[in-house]
C-alpha cells in the first residue's frame, strides 16, 4: 500500500516536473517534448487495443488522421473553434472504429494486423479525393504561435490516456480484454462480451490517437493526406510501446521517451545514418529485450546480464 | 479526307469504331493486369512460403526484392549479364543472405510472440532501405536491355516483350516451385515442418536448418521477383514498403497453402488494380486493392484459395 502510494507520488512530481519544461527549456525543448509528448499518446492509444486486448492494429494512423482532418476541416474550411474540431475528429474516429471495428475485430493475429494497415494505406487515396478535405493539395489552419500551450496540452493528453490505462488494470473491463487477450474463446465462456469489448477497446484507442492528431494539426498548421495518413507511424508506435513493455502502465511512455531521445540525438549527431542505427536498436531490442523496458528494470537487478542470454533462450529455436 | 459530312452510316460507322476501341482497351488493360498479375504472383510467392511454414510475416520482404533489383542491375550494367540469364546468380547471392539472416539473427526470436517478428523484421526492412540509399543513392534505375522497347502484336493488343518474359519467368519459377514442394524430400520436409514442428522433428528434420534453408528460399525467390522487376519497372530504395504490401494482399487472396494460389492471387491484383486506374482514376488503384483484401479477409478470413480454418 506504501509502496503504491510512493509511485504515485512520484509519478505526480515527474508530471509536475514535466509540466515546467516550457518555462525553464528552450525552445528546441519544448518542440521535442510536444513530439515526443504526442508519440507516447499514440503509444499509449496503442497500448490499449495491442498490449491489453492482444489486436495488433497496424492501422491507428487512420485515427491519428482523422483526428487531425477533423481539426482542420473545423477551422479551416467552417471557421470554428480548435475545441469544436477536437471534438468532430474525436467523434469521427469513435464512428469509424465502431463501424470498421465490427468486422474487422472478428479477424486474429496477423490477419487483422494486416486488415488494419490496408485499411491506413486506403485512407491515404480516400482522403485525396475528398474536396472537403483539400484533396492532395491539403489544409491549411490559421496559425497558433504559442508552443508552451500545445506542450500543455499534449501532456494533459499523455497523463488522461496513462490515467485511463491504470483504469484498466482495476476495472473489470481491463480484466475482460486482459481474459480476451489471454484466450478469446475462454474469454467468451466465463460470460465476457468479446465483441462489445473489443469494439470499445477500439474506440477508446482511437479516440486517444485522433485527439493526438488533433492537437499536431493544430501545432504544424498545415495538413495533406501523406502526413496525416503517415504508414511510417503506425510502426512507430508500435514499436515504442512493444520497446517499453507492451501490457504495462508506464511502459509504453517510457519507450517513446528514450526512442525519440536517440532518434533525436542520432539524427543531430550523425544525420545521414541515423535511420540505420534506428533500425539496428529495433533488431537488437527485439532479440536483447523483447518484453520491453518495463520488463527489464523488473528482472536486470536479480538476473543481471544473464537476463538478455535468458531471453534469447526462451524465444530460439 | 476533307468536307465529308457525316451521314447516317458514317456516324455508325463511328460508333463502331468507338466501341471497338472500348473493346481494345479493356482488352489491352486485362492483358496488362495479367502480366503485371505473374510478377506480383512471383513477389508474393516467397513472402507466402515464410508465412505459411515459419509464421513469419517478413516486412523485409519488398526490400529484399529490391536489393535482387539492384544485384540485376549491378550485373548487367557492371558485368553485361542479361537481367533474365542472371537470374540464377542472383537467386543464390539472396539465398545465400537469407539463409544467414535467418540462421543468426531470425532464429533467435522464433518462438517470441507475434508483434516482436513483426517489429525485428520491420527494423531489418529500416537496415537494408538505409545501406541502399548510401550504396546505391537515391535515383530510380531501370534495367534497359536492347530489346526493352520491343513489342509483339496480337491483333490490336500490344504486348511488350520484357513484360512478356518476365510474366513466363514467374509462371515457370512458381509451376518450379509447386512441384519442388510436392516431390522433392527438401519440399517434402519443409511442408510437413509448415504443419507440425514436432513431429517433423521426431522424424529427424533439424529445424534451425530448414528454417534458415525455407527462408533462404523465399529471400532467393524475392531476389529473383526484383531482377524482373527492375527489367519492367524502376527501382529505388524506397520500393520496399508498397511492394510488401502489395505481396501481404496476394498472398491473403491466394492463400498461403499452395504456390498456384499466389498466383491466381496475384492475377486477381494485377487485373483489379489496372482496371482501377482505368475506369476509377489514377489515385485508385490502391484503393482498390487494398479494399479487396479487406473484402478477401472479412468474408474468409483464411483467404479465397485457402484452407477453412
Amino acid at each position: 500500500m506504501t509502496k503504491s502510494k510512493l509511485s504515485i507520488g512520484a509519478t505526480a512530481v515527474v508530471v509536475l516536473g514535466m509540466a515546467a519544461v516550457p518555462w525553464i527549456g528552450s525552445d528546441v525543448v519544448v518542440q521535442f517534448g510536444i513530439n515526443t509528448l504526442l508519440l507516447a499518446v499514440l503509444a499509449q492509444s496503442w497500448n490499449i487495443i495491442g498490449g491489453y486486448c492482444g489486436y495488433a492494429s497496424f492501422g491507428h494512423s487512420t485515427f491519428y488522421g482523422l483526428g487531425s482532418y477533423g481539426v482542420a476541416i473545423a477551422m479551416a474550411q467552417w471557421n470554428l473553434p480548435f475545441a469544436v474540431g477536437m471534438c468532430l475528429g474525436a467523434v469521427l474516429a469513435v464512428i469509424f472504429a465502431v463501424l470498421l471495428g465490427l468486422p474487422i475485430l472478428r479477424l486474429k493475429g496477423h490477419y487483422f494486423a494486416i486488415a488494419t494497415l490496408a485499411l491506413a494505406l486506403a485512407m491515404t487515396a480516400i482522403v485525396s479525393n475528398i474536396a472537403i478535405a483539400g484533396q492532395n493539395i491539403g489544409l491549411v489552419l490559421p496559425p497558433l504561435n504559442n508552443d508552451p500551450l500545445f506542450y500543455e496540452l499534449s501532456l494533459a493528453l499523455l497523463v488522461a490516456a496513462t490515467l485511463t490505462i491504470f483504469w484498466l488494470t482495476k476495472s473489470r473491463f481491463g480484466f475482460g480484454l486482459i481474459a480476451i487477450r489471454e484466450n478469446e474463446e475462454a474469454a467468451a465462456v466465463m460470460g465476457v462480451n468479446t465483441t462489445l469489448y473489443k469494439v470499445l477497446a477500439f474506440a477508446l484507442s482511437g479516440l486517444f490517437a485522433a485527439l493526438a492528431g488533433g492537437i499536431h494539426a493544430y501545432w504544424i498548421t498545415f495538413l495533406d493526406p501523406d502526413s496525416a495518413f503517415d504508414i511510417g507511424l503506425n510502426v512507430k508506435m508500435i514499436i515504442m510501446a512493444v520497446f517499453g513493455g507492451p501490457g504495462s502502465i508506464l511502459g509504453p511512455v517510457l519507450g517513446a521517451f528514450v526512442l525519440s531521445a536517440i532518434s533525436e540525438v542520432l539524427s543531430s549527431e550523425i544525420t545521414t545514418v541515423a535511420g540505420l542505427f534506428f533500425g539496428l536498436v529495433v533488431v537488437a531490442a527485439v532479440v536483447l529485450m523483447p518484453r520491453g523496458l518495463a520488463d527489464l528494470f523488473r528482472h536486470f537487478r536479480v538476473q543481471g546480464w544473464r537476463y538478455f542470454l535468458n531471453n534469447i533462450k526462451s524465444y530460439s529455436l | 479526307m476533307r468536307g465529308k459530312r457525316p451521314g447516317p452510316e458514317n456516324s455508325e460507322a463511328e460508333i463502331q469504331t468507338n466501341e471497338g476501341i472500348a473493346v481494345n482497351l479493356l482488352a489491352q488493360v486485362l492483358l496488362n493486369g495479367v502480366l503485371l498479375g505473374g510478377l506480383y504472383a512471383i513477389m508474393a510467392l516467397g513472402l507466402a512460403l515464410v508465412w505459411g511454414v515459419l509464421n513469419i510475416v517478413n516486412l523485409a520482404h519488398g526490400a529484399f526484392i529490391m536489393l535482387g533489383g539492384y544485384l540485376a542491375w549491378y550485373l548487367f550494367t557492371g558485368l553485361g549479364i542479361d537481367p533474365f540469364l542472371g537470374l540464377p546468380i542472383t537467386a543464390v547471392a539472396m539465398f545465400v543472405l537469407g539463409y544467414l539472416v535467418q540462421r543468426l539473427l531470425l532464429n533467435l526470436i522464433v518462438r517470441a510472440p507475434m508483434f516482436n517478428t513483426l517489429l525485428i523484421t520491420f527494423g531489418i526492412e529500416v537496415v537494408i532501405t538505409y545501406v541502399a540509399q548510401l550504396a546505391f543513392s537515391a535515383d530510380f534505375r531501370t534495367i534497359n536491355p536492347s530489346y526493352a522497347g520491343n513489342n509483339v502484336s496480337l491483333g490490336p493488343v500490344i504486348i511488350p516483350v520484357v513484360r512478356l518474359m518476365a510474366f513466363a519467368a514467374a509462371i515457370v519459377l512458381t509451376f518450379g516451385m509447386w512441384v519442388f514442394l510436392l516431390k522433392t524430400r527438401l519440399g517434402r520436409a519443409i511442408r510437413a515442418t509448415a504443419q507440425n514442428l514436432v513431429a517433423a522433428r521426431l522424424y529427424g528434420i533439424e529445424p534451425r536448418h530448414l528454417y534458415a534453408t525455407t527462408f533462404g528460399i523465399g529471400i532467393g525467390l524475392a531476389g529473383m521477383a526484383g531482377s524482373l522487376y527492375g527489367a519492367v519497372s524502376q527501382i529505388n530504395p524506397y520500393i520496399g514498403a508498397t511492394l510488401t504490401a502489395k505481396c501481404f494482399a496476394i498472398s491473403i487472396i491466394g492463400g498461403l497453402d499452395n504456390p498456384l494460389g499466389v498466383i491466381v492471387g496475384g492475377i486477381v491484383l494485377g487485373v483489379i488494380e489496372s482496371l482501377a486506374l482505368l475506369y476509377v482514376g489514377a489515385t485508385f488503384g490502391d484503393v482498390a486493392s487494398f479494399g479487396v483484401l479487406v473484402a478477401v479477409l472479412i468474408v474468409r478470413p483464411s483467404g479465397l484459395l485457402g484452407r477453412t480454418a
